[in-house]
C-alpha cells in the first residue's frame, strides 16, 4: 500500500525525529512543576528561563561541532575566564570617566559617562583569544594525535593560569566597566534581551553551517567515519581543527557575555561549566563517539538543563532552594539521559519489528 | 641513529626511561634553585601531601582507564565516603571507628558499582557523560548529609599518627602514608601484570569484541574495575581526611583530573589497553618534585596548574610526533626503494 504510507508519512517521520521526542517531555516537565507552581508556566518566566540558558546554548552549539567530529572540549570554562579576563584587561585600562551635568525637567543632575574600548572591539577580541585558544586544542588534536580529552585538561590548567598571569591575581569589577559593556548583556530589543538575540543569531548560523554548507556537512562525515570521510577526499584534520576554531570563538562570546551579567571577571569565571554543556548536549541527542546530532536538539538539549535549574527553585520544595538544586540536580541530569536512551531503544525495536513484516 | 634505536633491547625503550630522565631533571633543576629546601628529607616529608591520596585514586583509575573507560567521579565517591566516615562516627550512633572505616569503603564501592552498572546497562552512553552525572549526584548527597558544615574529631591514631606521623629508617623521616602507598603498589602490580584477571583487563580494553567472543565476560570485568576504582577513590578520600583532619562536602575538588593526569603521564592511554603500575609510580615521584620544587619557587597554585598542564600535553605530544615523523621516514624509504627497483 504505497498510498497509505506516502499519507502518513509527513507525519511520523515529524514525530520519529528524537528532537521532538525530546520537546514533549520537556513540555510535559514544564507543564508538571507548573502543577505546583503556577508562576512557572507563565510567559515571562519562560522567557526568564530562555534569557537564563541563552549562555549555555551558544556554548552547547560550539560543542555540538566539536562532538560532531568525534573530539570533546572540556577547556571550555578556562577559555570562557581567560578571553573575557583580557577583554575586561583592555578595557579597565582605556576605562575614562566623565562627570556630564545635565538638566532635565528643569533640574540639574550629574550624569556619569564611563566610556572604554568600543564593544565591538572587545567582542573582537574576546573571540580572538578563544579562536586561538579553540585552534591550539585543534591542532593538538588534529595534527599532534593527542587524545581530546588529555589535550583540553591540560590546556584547561593552562589556560586558567594564563588568565592568572595576565590578571597579576586581580579581579575585575563593575567599577572598571563601560556602560556599553554592562549593557551588552541587559539591552533589550524588541522585548527580547540581548542574550536571546545572540542566541538566535549564533543558532542560525550554525543551523545554516551545518545543514547546508559543504564544510558543516565535512562534520557530518568525518565524526560517522573518518576512513571513509579520507577515502572521498575530506582532509579530517581540518575539519577538526574548525570545529574547535567555531567552538573556541563561541566560548570567547560566551565568557564575555558571562561577564557581562555577573559584573565581574575572575581567574576561576565559569569553573565547572563545561560539564553542564557536554551534558545538554547529550540529553539533546548528540552522540559523544562522533556523527550524531541537530543544532535543534542541542537547544532542546540546554532549555531542558534550564527547566530543570529553574523547575527546582520554582517548586519552593521544603528549605534552601539552593541546597536542593545542588543535591538534586546529578540525579534529574541522569535520569533526563537514561529516558532519552529508552525511548531510543524503544524506536530502534518498532522499527525492527516492522521491518519484520 | 634512527638504526642503533632499534637495535637497543625491548626493555630499555620503554616509556618509563622517559619518565626516570624528567624525575632526574627537575631534581636537578630544583635542587640547584633551591638548594636549602629542596632536599631529599623535606621532599620525602611532602609525598604526604602530594603521592599518597591521589596516588590510590590513580591506581583506581588506571584499571578504568585501561579498560578504555574513564570515571570523573572518583573525587565526588571520595568525598562522599569520608563524609560517610566523619558521620558515622562522630554524630550517628557512635560506631566504633573501624566500623565506619569499613562503611565508608562500602559506601565508595557502591559509588563504583553504581557507575559499573550504568556504564555496562546503557553502552549508548559513554561513560564520561555517566559519571559526568553520578559526580553531581555523589557531592550532592554528600551535601545532604553535611550541608555546609565540616565534620572533624577523628580519633588521634588517624588524626595524628597517620597524617603527620612517620618512620625513623635509615636516618630519614618516613611518612607512615608514603608506606601505606608503597606497601600496596607491589600487589597492585603484581595483580594487573602478571595474574590472569589483571591480563584479561589489558585484553578487554585493547578490544572488547575480541575478548568477548574469546570467552571473557567483558561486563563482569567492568562493573568490578569500577567497583574497585570506587573503593580505591574511598582510600584516597581516607588518607586525604587523615591529613586534613576534617571532612567537608567539597572535599577533594578536582582530584579526579589529577589522578587523570598521573595515570597518562605514567603511560595509560584513555583510549585503552595501556597503563603501567610502574609508569604511574614514576609519575607519581615525577609530580612530587615538580609540584614541590614549582611551590618553592613560585608559591602559586595557578602556576603549578598550569606547568603541570604543559607537561601533560607535551609528554603526550612528544612522542606522537615522533611516531609521525619515524613513519614518513620509513615511507620515505620504501617510496626510494621502489624507485630503484
Amino acid at each position: 500500500m504505497p498510498e497509505q504510507t506516502k499519507k502518513t508519512g509527513a507525519l511520523s517521520a515529524f514525530f520519529k525525529q528524537r528532537e521532538v521526542g525530546l520537546a514533549i517531555i520537556l513540555l510535559v516537565l514544564f507543564f508538571l512543576v507548573g502543577l505546583r507552581n503556577p508562576a512557572f508556566t507563565t510567559g515571562s518566566n519562560a522567557l526568564f528561563i530562555l534569557e537564563d540558558t541563552a549562555i549555555m546554548m551558544i556554548l552547547a552549539l560550539g560543542m555540538l561541532c566539536v562532538l560532531l567530529v568525534g573530539s570533546i572540549d572540556i577547556s571550555i570554562a578556562a577559555v570562557m575566564a581567560l578571553s573575557s579576563m583580557t577583554a575586561g584587561i583592555v578595557m579597565k585600562q582605556n576605562l575614562n570617566i566623565t562627570e556630564l551635568q545635565v538638566l532635565t525637567d528643569g533640574v540639574m543632575s550629574n550624569v556619569t559617562l564611563r566610556e572604554s574600548t568600543p564593544l565591538i572591539l572587545l567582542i573582537l577580541i574576546g573571540m580572538g583569544v578563544g579562536a586561538v585558544c579553540g585552534a591550539i586544542n585543534g591542532l593538538l588534536i588534529a595534527y599532534g594525535r593527542v587524545l581530546p580529552i588529555v589535550a583540553t585538561l591540560g590546556m584547561q590548567y593552562i589556560l586558567y593560569g594564563i588568565s592568572h598571569v595576565v590578571s597579576d591575581g586581580q579581579a575585575i569589577y563593575r567599577k572598571d566597566m563601560p556602560d556599553a559593556f554592562i549593557n551588552f548583556s541587559r539591552g533589550t530589543f524588541l522585548g527580547l534581551n540581548s542574550k536571546i538575540w545572540l542566541m538566535l543569531a549564533v543558532f542560525a548560523v550554525m543551523f545554516l553551517f551545518l545543514t547546508y554548507s559543504r564544510r558543516g556537512r565535512y562534520l557530518y562525515a568525518v565524526g560517522s567515519n573518518r576512513e571513509s570521510a579520507a577515502m572521498s577526499g575530506i582532509k579530517s584534520p581540518r575539519s577538526t581543527l574548525l570545529a574547535h576554531i567555531i567552538m573556541g570563538m563561541l566560548a570567547g562570546l560566551a565568557g564575555l557575555l558571562y561577564a557581562s551579567r555577573d559584573t565581574k571577571v575572575t581567574q576561576d569565571l565559569a569553573m565547572g561549566y563545561e560539564m553542564y554543556v557536554i551534558a545538554s548536549c547529550v540529553i539533546g541527542g548528540v552522540s559523544v563517539s562522533g556523527g550524531r546530532g541537530k543544532a535543534v536538539g542541542v537547544l532542546l538539549g540546554a532549555l531542558t538543563m534550564g527547566v530543570i535549574n529553574n523547575a527546582l527553585t520554582m517548586l519552593r520544595l521544603t528549605g534552601n532552594s539552593e541546597f536542593w538544586k545542588k543535591a538534586i540536580q546529578g540525579a534529574l541530569i541522569l535520569s533526563a539521559v537514561v529516558i532519552n536512551v529508552l525511548i531510543q531503544r524503544a524506536k530502534e525495536r518498532r522499527v525492527l519489528r516492522d521491518r519484520r513484516i | 641513529m634512527e638504526r642503533a634505536l632499534n637495535r637497543l633491547p625491548k626493555w630499555m625503550k620503554r616509556w618509563e626511561w622517559i619518565l626516570v630522565l624528567l624525575i632526574l631533571m627537575v631534581y636537578a633543576i630544583f635542587s640547584q634553585l633551591q638548594p636549602d629546601n629542596y632536599t631529599l628529607p623535606k621532599l620525602l616529608n611532602q609525598t604526604r601531601v602530594y603521592m599518597v591520596d591521589v596516588g590510590f585514586m590513580a591506581l583506581g583509575i588506571l584499571v578504568v582507564l585501561i579498560l578504555g573507560d574513564i570515571d570523573i567521579s572518583i573525587a565526588a565517591t571520595a568525598a562522599l565516603s569520608a563524609t560517610v566516615m566523619a558521620v558515622s562516627y562522630n554524630q550517628g550512633a557512635g560506631i566504633p571507628f573501624i566500623a565506619a572505616i569499613a562503611l565508608m569503603l562500602l559506601t565508595g564501592a557502591v559509588c563504583g558499582l553504581v557507575n559499573g552498572l550504568l556504564v555496562t546497562r546503557f553502552p549508548e552512553l559513554f561513560p564520561m557523560i555517566i559519571t559526568l552525572s553520578t559526580q553531581t549526584l555523589y557531592r550532592g548527597i554528600a551535601y545532604i548529609i553535611l550541608k555546609d558544615q565540616s565534620a572533624g574529631r577523628f580519633p588521634s591514631w588517624f588524626a595524628k599518627d597517620l597524617g603527620y606521623g612517620s618512620f625513623k629508617l635509615f636516618g630519614l623521616d618516613v611518612p607512615i602514608m608514603l608506606v601505606c602507598i608503597l606497601a600496596v603498589l607491589p600487589i597492585y602490580y603484581i595483580w594487573l601484570h602478571k595474574s590472569a584477571s589483571g591480563r584479561r583487563i589489558f585484553a578487554a580494553g585493547t578490544n572488547l569484541t575480541a575478548s568477548r567472543y574469546s570467552g571473557i565476560r567483558t561486563g563482569r570485568i567492568k562493573v568490578m574495575a569500577f567497583t574497585l576504582n570506587g573503593i580505591m577513590a574511598a582510600v584516597g578520600g581516607f588518607f586525604l581526611t587523615s591529613r586534613t583532619g576534617s571532612v567537608k562536602y567539597t572535599l577533594a575538588t578536582g582530584f579526579e583530573m589529577q589522578a587523570i593526569a598521573i595515570a597518562v603521564l605514567g603511560g595509560a592511554s584513555t583510549s585503552g589497553g595501556r597503563g603501567s603500575v610502574i609508569g604511574l609510580l614514576l609519575a607519581l615521584i615525577l609530580m612530587t618534585g615538580l609540584k614541590n620544587g614549582l611551590m618553592l619557587v613560585y608559591n602559586d597554585a595557578f602556576i603549578l596548574n598550569l606547568s603541570i598542564g604543559l607537561l601533560l600535553i607535551l609528554i603526550v605530544l612528544i612522542p606522537n610526533l615522533a611516531g609521525r615523523l619515524r613513519q614518513q621516514n620509513a615511507l620515505r624509504r620504501q617510496r626510494l626503494s621502489l624507485q630503484k627497483t
